[in-house]
């Protein structure tokens, strides 16, 4: 079966499940978690960093979906309306505990925050030796606001106006977030490696 | 065009420079390696996203609330109940798929949680320690115990002595199963044997606990 | 005199002794943070508790209220709550450091009776009594112990903690543990399933129900005691531990063959529930009270 003929018959599955969860069907309902539990816990767990939280939100990620499932019409992609429900059960737990979504001023950040400048600087190349483990050690070690945006942005695939609307800031603020995450982040992997080389 | 200028205009890039961009990038290395840098950083993340499985805790929650909440309309039947007439003595086609399903589970899940690869679903024969007279352990079975002792050290030697009772219980029961294929209660024995190594694998990478 | 004297000498020891440890104990207590909450449940509410350090104990309590009581040992661990309906989750967070000592809670929780419960714990003990609603009891060396119990669907899953169910009326239970000793003290219902590895089974009670009764194991040994009045369609088999029958069992028509010592089969009264008793290597008895 080529590609474009297994993406058409999963699209009918999910199309068919979707259908069959709204008249109530269990096994309907298990197919669409399994199908999109793993994108979902991934976003929760890189958010919260802690997979009892990560786990719980998932849980109420779907649980939220389900419940409303009788009123999806298909405008947009199933996995779209998901992703979305998901960013919002986390972003309003980070709200509810208090724990900053985004910078939202610039001018708020720290000097610990905010990547070195590293101008003329002579250091090694990462390109084509970024470590998938190391970069989601790298990942959690970033400030949450920082974190947040990139997950959304080069983990989820959000465009940023997308990002805006969901966070509730400006365009011109999510990319630069978005560069300051990745500028924090090369400069952990760096120091990283740096750390790693020096080891006997 | 100047190293502060292009860093000043980074953010705003997208897939495309303007030549004076391009031009400042085929002359400055500094400047060309941080975008090549940035941009493996974006590439790599990528490969990120749906990498992690929840646990199976996860569905069963669900599946209660949605029951509870009436949303679930037609019955279900969960795993571990197969339908009635299947507790009988006819298991004798389904219990051997059950069983290997209940492994590849076990050992799929394991491997998705470390980040390795998919193998074969058989077990190769252990490249792993014998102790003192012990039977050697398969390789997966070595990777969980490290994992277990990575995650919980003091854990590790009763997920040791664990795995080893099951996995004696899977060697007798494949071996009479193996001796009269036809025998209901050696199969029956098989997919005791085969459950309880499923469950070891799934308290062991339970991560709502430590 | 100096016989006196030394008497003295010891009760004054054993007074500043007392002392001493009662001070002890105060200083430990005063380390100990209680911490308590409410929540408003409907009917069939769901009610979570994960605790990987320390007891969970279950009740029924008054009204449509879940409250659960949590004594932490120390500052390195948290508990969070979600609640959302009728779904109460509560979970014990470790901080980095925490052992199983200062990363301990005991948990004591009032449900409503009917209240669907869901324990997660790596030491345990787990306890839960006089509910009719469905549980999933899961812990690696936790002790799990279950009584008074009717009409709900009971899952329980460890490793080596041993466990016990007394009392447990119109059920559907499913065990399963690798060396923790199963003891089921009358203990009915549709499907009682217990799958052991090197834990013993032992059941005493009237396999009532008209019910699927399976104990299997490996290398444990099962001892089923039951009633003359027990109503059952039974089959034994150790493949090479011994098996024993106090019973007169009536023979039936089956494919299942019987050998002496080690296989056997037949039914008692009406043949109502249907009870298998598989062992490897364990020795199987069935006796009668």
């Amino acid at each position: 079966m080529t590609d474009a003929k297994k993406q058409q018959s999963n699209k009918l599955s999910e199309a068919e499940a979707i259908e069959r969860a709204k008249l109530g069907d269990a096994e309907a309902f298990e197919a669409l978690y399994n199908l999109h539990k793993r994108r979902v816990y991934s976003l929760c767990l890189r958010m919260t960093a802690n997979t009892a939280a990560a786990e719980d939100l998932t849980q109420e990620a779907f649980l939220q979906l389900f419940r409303k499932i009788g009123t999806f019409r298909g405008e947009s992609a199933f996995s779209t309306w998901l992703h979305r429900m998901s960013v919002n059960v986390v972003l309003m737990q980070l709200r509810k505990k208090g724990l900053p979504v985004v910078s939202l001023e610039e001018t708020m950040e720290t000097e610990e925050d905010a990547p070195r400048k590293e101008l003329g600087a002579d250091d090694a190349r990462l390109a084509g030796s970024v470590d998938r483990m190391q970069l989601q050690r790298s990942i959690a070690a970033l400030p949450p606001g920082y974190r947040m945006i990139f997950l959304l942005h080069d983990v989820e695939g959000y465009e940023h106006n997308e990002i805006a609307e969901m966070v509730g800031c400006s365009i011109g603020n999510s990319k630069s977030q978005l560069h300051k995450a990745r500028m924090k982040l090369r400069e952990i992997l760096k120091t990283s490696r740096a750390e790693k080389a020096a080891k006997p | 065009m100047t190293c502060e200028e292009f860093e000043r205009v980074l953010p705003e890039l997208g897939d495309g420079h303007t030549t004076e961009q391009e031009a400042h990038l085929k002359s400055c290395s500094a400047c060309s390696d941080l975008v090549a840098d940035l941009n493996a950083i974006s590439q790599q993340a990528r490969l990120l996203q749906g990498s992690e499985e929840p646990s199976p805790w996860v569905w069963n929650s669900i599946e209660v609330a949605l029951q509870q909440e009436g949303l679930i309309r037609q019955p279900h039947l969960a795993r571990s109940q197969p339908p009635a007439p299947l507790l009988g003595w006819k298991l004798r086609w389904l219990v051997p798929a059950a069983a290997m399903f209940l492994v590849a589970f076990g050992v799929l899940m394991f491997q998705r949680g470390t980040g390795q690869p998919p193998v074969a679903e058989q077990q190769t024969p252990p490249v792993g320690v014998e102790t003192a007279g012990l039977q050697p352990m398969a390789g997966d079975d070595l990777q969980l115990l490290k994992t277990v002792g990575e995650r919980m050290p003091s854990m590790r030697a009763e997920y040791e002595a664990n795995l080893r009772s099951v996995n004696a219980y899977i060697r007798d029961a494949e071996e009479s199963a193996d001796s009269d294929p036809n025998d209901e209660v050696a199969q029956q024995y098989l997919r005791n044997a085969y459950e309880q190594k499923a469950m070891v694998y799934e308290m062991a990478l339970d991560r709502s606990l430590p | 005199m100096q016989w006196g004297m030394l008497i003295m000498c010891r009760k004054q020891r054993a007074a500043i002794f007392a002392v001493v440890i009662l001070v002890l104990v105060a200083f430990a207590a005063a380390e100990t943070t209680r911490k308590e909450m409410h929540f408003k449940v409907g009917r069939r509410a769901s009610v979570s508790i994960v605790n990987a350090y320390g007891p969970i104990s279950v009740k029924p309590g008054p009204g449509k209220r879940v409250v659960v009581t949590a004594i932490l040992y120390s500052a390195k661990v948290e508990v969070d709550q979600s609640s959302r309906g009728h779904r109460v989750s509560v979970f014990s967070h470790l901080l980095d450091g925490a052992t199983p000592d200062t990363g301990r809670v005991d948990y004591e929780v009032l449900v409503p009776a009917d209240a669907n419960v869901t324990l997660h714990s790596t030491t345990g003990p787990l306890h839960v009594e006089k509910l009719h609603s469905d549980m999933i009891l899961e812990g690696s060396g936790a002790v799990v112990e279950v009584r008074d119990v009717s009409s709900g669907h009971i899952q329980i899953k460890t490793l080596n903690g041993p466990v016990t169910l007394t009392n447990v009326s119109d059920g559907h239970v499913d065990i399963t543990s690798v060396s923790g000793d199963v003891a089921l003290n009358m203990v009915n219902g549709s499907v009682v399933h217990v799958n052991s590895s090197s834990g013993k089974i032992h059941y005493d009670g009237d396999f009532g129900d008209a019910g699927d009764y399976s104990l299997t194991t490996h290398s444990g040994d099962i001892e089923a005691i039951a009633p003359a009045y027990a109503s059952i369609e039974v089959v034994a088999r150790s493949v090479q531990g011994r098996v024993e029958n106090d019973f007169p069992l009536q023979p039936e028509h089956t494919s299942f063959v019987a050998r002496a010592g080690s296989a056997f089969a037949g039914t008692m009264g009406e043949a109502a529930s249907s009870v298998k008793l598989l062992s490897f290597s364990g020795k199987i008895h069935l006796k009668k009270h």
